[in-house]
């Protein structure tokens, strides 16, 4: 009888190569867990589009992970999270995941996307009101932060209920630039939004090839990392100095950093910003005369859509959230023609929404009137402003957030 | 030994094995991984990069 060499040399060839990808995985989580606190200072880029990182900083337990937007990044600042916990003080540093314009939506992907790796982890969504009182997410914005890894993670997710899937498709198809370059995630999408059955089973019959493809980019993601590791120095013993910190010592301090920002103004706003609000001066803008466009547009917001989308992925993966806001500069609002009354509808609607899921919100509301706590409209974390930020992480690391 | 000599030897060696059906299915297995291992290095590379854009704030 002849023997089937081809067929032999093909099923050994199959298990050697499924071998060789679990060793590689191995391999790549070991060396992944060993460096994330070597290279969470440095805002990979792989940090931010992959999830390898972000797993391996969920199981350090001195590591906060941050996911956020502009209010983290916009500064670059000594009292930043990430520089001011950068010796471990207290005993943890944060791990980053935040980007210029990232939204709820990016968010609620990415978080899908560590599945039930989150499940009693403690994380902290950080955003400021201007996504919600602002324009619209603007679609570059959302192309500019959007990981392909991730939304197949969302789509294929066996974690998640079919309709929070279905929910965030229908808002990941408003933005049609991302999904112009994967017809087949274009087709697994509209297959889930749609509610027939034989839309049904299309969508199951291409599970397989979706796992495939996430099997294949989770293995890229760890390429990545490894590939970087082997072409970068990276020392994975971290400093770690811990101390006391003397929290109205490094208010003072960062109050007279902040001051010495804002010379040209008594509204709080950045010197090099200033240009942009001056008009409000030279020209002022009647008290309330916004309140209604302003009303109408926070009510309206889309960005609600995509928060409730981002809580629900937390919920149901079993995450334990602080959601961090930040406070509207009311006197820099009012100059800009919104009462105070108007900017309330902002936390009203913010508390409204999250107090329907077992998680901490944190809105410094009772802030709004100290206009040096953010350098702008869109309610930039300012100096200032960060060592609130940075005592409300600590205390919510250490369990100690009332 | 000459170049000649190390060619005779490699044939010779070579065609043992591949008239021995372990030994073939030794270089074929070889074979197939030394594609999947060129197919992987050719277009395995993912790209996690996203396209550029200015940020002007919300």
């Amino acid at each position: 009888m002849k023997q089937p060499i081809h067929l032999n040399a093909a099923i050994i060839t199959f298990i050697i190569v499924i071998l060789a990808l679990i060793g590689f995985d191995v391999y790549a989580r070991s060396l992944e867990g060993r460096y994330v606190n070597a290279l969470a200072p440095l805002d990979l880029t792989q940090t931010i589009n992959g999830i390898a990182l972000q797993r391996a900083a969920l199981y350090q337990s001195d590591l906060l992970p941050v996911y956020g937007s502009s209010e983290i990044t916009m500064i670059d600042t000594q009292f930043d999270a990430e520089k001011f916990f950068a010796t471990y003080p207290t005993g943890f540093t944060v791990f980053q995941v935040a980007n210029l314009g990232a939204a709820s939506l990016t968010m609620a992907q990415d978080l899908a996307a560590l599945g039930p790796d989150l499940r009693g982890k403690k994380i902290v969504i950080s955003f400021s009101p201007a996504t919600f009182t602002m324009s619209k997410l603007p679609p570059e914005y959302y192309a500019g932060n959007f990981s392909s890894l991730h939304a197949y993670e969302m789509i294929f997710s066996p974690y998640l209920n079919s309709a929070l899937k279905m929910d965030t498709a229908k808002r990941m198809l408003d933005f049609p630039s991302t999904l112009q370059n994967d017809s087949f995630l274009d087709f697994a999408m509209i297959q889930l939004t749609s509610t027939s059955r034989a839309n049904r089973i299309l969508y199951d019959l291409s599970w397989p090839l979706g796992g495939l493809q996430i099997l294949t980019m989770r293995l890229q993601d760890h390429a990545e990392v490894i590939s970087y590791l082997w072409s970068h120095l990276v020392n994975a013993d971290v400093e770690k100095i811990p101390q006391t910190i003397d929290w109205s010592n490094v208010f003072s301090s960062a109050l007279v950093e902040q001051k010495q920002h804002t010379l040209n103004n008594s509204l709080g706003v950045e010197d090099d910003r200033w240009w942009y609000y001056q008009h409000v001066v030279t020209n002022p803008i009647p008290a309330g005369s916004e309140d209604k466009s302003f009303i109408n547009r926070v009510e309206g917001h889309p960005e609600w859509i995509d928060f409730e989308l981002l809580l629900r992925v937390l919920q149901e993966l079993g995450a334990q959230p602080l959601i961090l806001s930040r406070p509207m500069n009311v006197h820099l609002w009012e100059a800009l023609g919104v009462s105070e009354q108007a900017q309330d509808i902002y936390y009203v609607k913010l508390n409204d929404i999250v107090n329907q899921y077992p998680m901490p919100l944190v809105d410094y509301q009772q802030y709004g009137t100290d206009i040096y706590f953010s350098i702008d409209q869109g309610a930039h974390t300012s100096r200032y402003g960060w060592i609130y930020v940075d005592q409300t992480l600590d205390e919510f690391f250490h369990g100690n957030l009332h | 030994m000459d170049g000649f000599m190390w060619i005779k030897h490699l044939t010779n060696f070579f065609t043992a094995i591949c008239t021995n059906p372990t030994g073939r299915v030794v270089l074929l297995t070889l074979y197939y991984l030394a594609i999947i291992v060129g197919l992987i290095s050719m277009y395995g590379r993912g790209n996690f990069t996203t396209p550029k854009f200015v940020y002007q704030g919300f």
